[in-house]
């Protein structure tokens, strides 16, 4: 019997636990408290019970310049029930400031907060690796989508697939989301050098 | 060619530069130059049209080619442009010939200073060129265009958009241009070979015969020398991958001349087609010169791959009376204890537990040890009268020390981070291979090959004094260890309460657990009547005690076909020769008994060392991954589970059936063969086009954990029925299946779905209709 015992035990100890990092479609997003160019905080955990829209954003982007020319984001937000959805702003380059994003937030004219990002650990946390990077998150804190803000990275396609708008109305439609990974696109987000 | 143009520059001096630069661009029209990406009004990049030839005649091929030369620090990108970027990218326009692919060098790996974004591409100068064929009717000129879009960048970026132009006369030779020629030559010998024409080969194993989408993967890569030859030194970043569709992170560590550990993650989107490896492999270094080989080699089939049929041309709207009719209360089918789910309290979830482990002894795994003990305790009635009540408590407290062990294994796992179930013990090898030789050991004790617990010289005709009091608490242990499979009616709802609840929830139910599985015997005890209408003892007991034998066999012969799950035949071959080498040491062990002094430990010895030997030597057992058809070969049409699947099968508007299962779970197999491979299931799940998936959960499967637990179970059985129309509130049907409530849950599910695909809006749901 002891020998039961011993081998049951040890079935318990080889049961192991796996290990994920960076925001994974399926798992819960990684949470985060930033100010905003306002300096006001927001965190994660504050907005369960909505969609939320997370945008990595840099305004030196050529990518992201293309994309305010061409209003997708807001564009794209104007889409969704307010009431239901969120839409952050998040700035990881190193040498951003709250300063940088209020006056771009002016001369853009959007409304969302823009959320200070500077050490990169909240990037990090997503693994965010362009701008624009998007990330869709469910009612429950799930991400629920990864990628590209749509399918056309040099801007030229008369027909292209808003990625972030099929994700998010498929959530609220309360349908899976059809491509919940795409691959993203545009400028590597400036982190901060490791020290 | 880089060679060619430092040597160059160093040879000129500083005013003879910009006279050479003229002069390398003095057979070019301006139209084939372009310079773009301007920062601060200074370009970064400056891309010139080169043809390898000065006069092409019709029907030949030659060269035609985009020469980026790039500021210090700049870079464009590879055709995988890795984590950031984009790729560069050439678009032909050449009436009168054909250009093919483009060709491209093996590329350059660059990182942020902290590693974490890491992309490829190319700096300083690069030539993408394309071989082109000139049209066997052309004449006069070839008119070559070339729109070029590329992503410069250093820190940061700048799209360039050049339009480069020019012409090719036609002729009666086609005469090479001796100042492109170089260039195109040195490009060419940095552009990967396939594998093949390099004189190797490759080779891919992975660790798992399957990816798992969302999951990482891990194997070897090798690389041998067909010719014979030694494989030369890497540098760093010797590999490059190229976009692989659904795989991600892919990376080769050297571990030694020619091999490679391999990594990537399969996403969580995952292609219908079989992923292939394709990357590019730079071979030698620096100072030995390079070459690359273009790899490309099968990776492994995707486990959630989307192998749904094709939606249903028109779903068919269900009349009134259609959907009157499936419009039955789902209640029925679901009892209590399929749908109470974690909002039950915890005297209910006491109650169950109590229950299901009573009604565990009625399980197939349980029985045997059950009647072995019936058998035990008639002869005790009759025998030991006064020591009948210390068996049952030893029983009943072998019972529950035992459950409370494994309450104990839960939350030392659970408090580790990891997700168990009920039944987890036996996705382990090593656990399946000894219970099964303990069901040996026993069977081989009531065959008489060996006594228990007694001193071997007086044994001789005393072989059923053996019941002492340890063998009763044994027993009680036993019947836990064998019990767990058996997930029986009620339990999956108490056990998966208790998973989900406290370690004080955990330890009560299953107490309330091993109580109700010891029950029935103590009743015996506890009654005074009762025990007295059991058969006399006599020489039937002894032929009795030995068909229990043959049934403890049998259960063995059902743990070796679980093992045969876990590992493959291999594993089931190790353990057949593990049991084999236990019943022989058992029998040295049973001689030895009769025997005395030094002959008596000499057999001794030699039993241990059999038993050592044999288990060191077999085992050992590979997760080799059993085909994927096995858990779900009685019932036609079934497909790996994974949540993409389903969402897609639903998203087609199929109704979906999930059978959460497992080898070692016998009410699933009872239920896969008496219900769900009736014709009766199958014709209703063809007519109503129902998507069936079989979750297999015989080894560690955390997805398949966690959706357990979502639905308030610990184990397997579980059934789940989907609706399209209401994806998010899926039907938990009861552990025992029958035909009806199979077919009515399916039927329920069909009428549920949306009535007008092109406008999913359009919801029909039977339970949305008034009762009839």
């Amino acid at each position: 019997m002891k020998q039961v015992l011993t081998a049951l035990t040890l079935g318990a100890v080889f049961v192991s636990a796996p290990a994920f990092a960076d925001a994974e479609v399926g798992k819960p997003a990684p949470a985060f408290t930033l100010k905003d160019e306002a300096g006001k905080e927001h965190s994660l955990s504050q907005y369960k019970g909505k969609v939320v829209v997370l945008e990595w954003t840099n305004p030196e982007c050529p990518f992201v310049k293309r994309h305010y020319e061409a209003d997708t984001m807001a564009n794209t937000l104007k889409g969704f029930d307010a009431k239901k959805v969120v839409w952050l702003a998040v700035d990881s380059t190193a040498h951003n400031t709250p300063e940088k994003s209020a006056a771009w937030k002016k001369s853009e004219g959007f409304t969302y907060p823009v959320l200070q990002d500077a050490s990169g650990t909240t990037g990090k946390a997503y693994g965010a690796k362009t701008t624009p990077h998007m990330y869709v998150i469910d009612e429950q804190g799930v991400v629920r989508y990864a990628g590209a803000i749509d399918d056309d990275p040099r801007g030229k396609s008369d027909k292209k697939v808003n990625h972030v708008k099929t994700a998010v109305d498929a959530l609220l439609g309360g349908k899976p989301v059809p491509a919940s990974t795409t691959t993203p696109y545009g400028c590597s987000v400036k982190y901060k050098a490791a020290s | 060619m880089k060679h060619t143009v430092s040597k160059r520059l160093v040879a000129a001096g500083g005013l003879f530069l910009s006279l050479l630069a003229t002069v390398a661009h003095a057979a070019l029209p301006p139209s084939a130059v372009a310079s773009s990406a301007p920062d601060e009004g200074d370009p970064r990049v400056e891309a010139a049209l080169l043809v390898d030839s000065t006069q092409v005649k019709p029907g030949d091929t030659f060269r035609v080619g985009v020469r980026f030369r790039l500021d210090p620090g700049w870079h464009i990108y590879w055709k995988n442009p890795g984590d950031s970027g984009l790729e560069t990218e050439v678009d032909w326009d050449t009436p009168g010939s054909t250009v093919g692919p483009l060709q491209w060098p093996f590329p350059s790996t660059f990182r942020t200073p902290d590693g974490f974004i890491v992309t490829h591409g190319y700096e300083g100068e690069v030539l993408l060129f394309a071989d082109a064929t000139a049209s066997a009717q052309a004449q006069g000129t070839l008119q070559l265009s070339a729109a070029v879009n590329a992503l410069v960048c250093e820190v940061h970026c700048i799209p360039a958009d050049m339009m480069l132009t020019r012409t090719i006369p036609v002729g009666p030779e086609t005469l090479p241009d001796a100042e492109a020629l170089p260039t195109f030559d040195a490009a060419r010998a940095r552009v990967p070979r396939p594998v093949e024409d390099s004189g190797h080969a490759v080779k891919l194993e992975l660790d798992a015969k399957q990816l798992t989408a969302g999951q990482p993967f891990a194997g070897t890569f090798t690389l041998t020398s067909t010719r014979g030859a030694a494989l030369p030194a890497l540098e760093k970043d010797f590999f490059v991958p190229e976009r692989i569709p659904g795989v991600d992170a892919v990376r080769l560590k050297e571990q030694g001349p020619g091999r490679f550990a391999l990594e990537g993650k399969a996403e969580p989107d995952v292609p219908e087609a079989e992923p292939r490896l394709k990357g590019v492999l730079r071979l030698g270094t620096a100072a030995t010169g390079f070459h690359a080989l273009a790899v490309d080699v099968p990776l492994a089939p995707v486990v959630a791959a989307v192998g749904v049929g094709p939606a249903p041309v028109v779903a068919k709207a269900p009349s009134i009376k259609d959907s009157l009719a499936a419009v039955k209360p789902a209640a029925p089918a679901a009892p209590a204890a399929a749908s109470a789910g974690s909002s039950m309290g915890l005297g209910m979830a006491l109650l169950f537990a109590f229950l299901g482990g009573a009604l565990l002894n009625l399980m197939p795994c349980v029985f045997p040890v059950l009647a072995l003990k019936a058998y035990g305790f008639t002869r005790m009635v009759k025998q030991e009268q006064g020591r009948v009540g210390a068996h049952a408590a030893a029983y009943a407290g072998g019972i529950v020390g035992s459950m409370l062990l494994l309450a104990g294994a839960v939350l030392a796992v659970r408090a580790g981070g990891a997700s168990v179930g009920w039944g987890f013990q036996f996705q382990e090898p090593l656990f399946v291979a000894t219970v099964s030789a303990v069901l040996v050991v026993f069977a081989l004790n009531l065959f008489g090959v060996f006594t228990v617990g007694l001193d071997g010289t007086s044994l001789a005709g005393r072989v059923d004094q053996s019941h002492g009091l340890l063998h009763s608490a044994g027993e009680g242990v036993l019947a836990v260890v064998l019990a767990t499979p058996c997930s029986a009616p009620l339990l999956g709802t108490a056990v998966g309460f208790a998973f989900a609840a406290g370690p004080f929830t955990v330890l009560a139910v299953f107490t309330a657990l091993g109580l109700g599985l010891a029950l029935p015997f103590c009743v015996l005890v506890l009654v005074p009547g009762l025990a007295k209408r059991l058969p006399k003892p006599g020489a039937w007991m002894e032929r009795f005690k030995q068909v229990l034998g043959f049934a403890l066999l049998g259960t063995t012969v059902w743990l070796v076909w679980v093992m045969g799950g876990l590992a493959g035949v291999d594993g089931m071959a190790r353990v057949l020769a593990f049991l084999v080498a236990v019943g022989l040491g058992t029998w040295v062990y049973g001689q030895a008994q009769t025997q005395e002094g030094g002959r008596r430990w000499a057999s001794l010895a030699a039993a241990a060392a059999v038993l050592v030997g044999a288990g060191v030597v077999t085992l050992r057992f590979d997760d080799a991954a059993p085909a994927a058809a096995r858990a779900s070969s009685s019932v036609a049409q079934a497909q790996p589970w994974s949540d993409e699947a389903v969402a897609a099968a639903l998203a087609a508007g199929q109704p979906v059936f999930v059978d959460f299962t497992a080898d070692w779970c016998l009410t699933c197999k009872f239920n896969e063969r008496t219900v769900l491979s009736r014709e009766e299931v199958r014709a209703a799940f063809t007519e109503h086009q129902v998507a069936f998936f079989v979750a297999d959960w015989t080894r560690r499967d955390a997805r398949i954990t966690a959706r357990l637990a979502e639905h308030g179970r610990a184990g397997v059985p579980m059934y789940l029925v989907l609706s399209p129309g209401a994806a998010d509130k899926p039907e938990v049907l009861p552990e025992l299946l029958t035909v009806d409530s199979v077919v009515d849950a399916v039927k329920r599910a069909s009428a549920c779905s949306p009535t007008n695909r092109t406008d999913g809006s359009k919801v029909l749901c039977a339970a949305g209709l008034p009762k009839p």
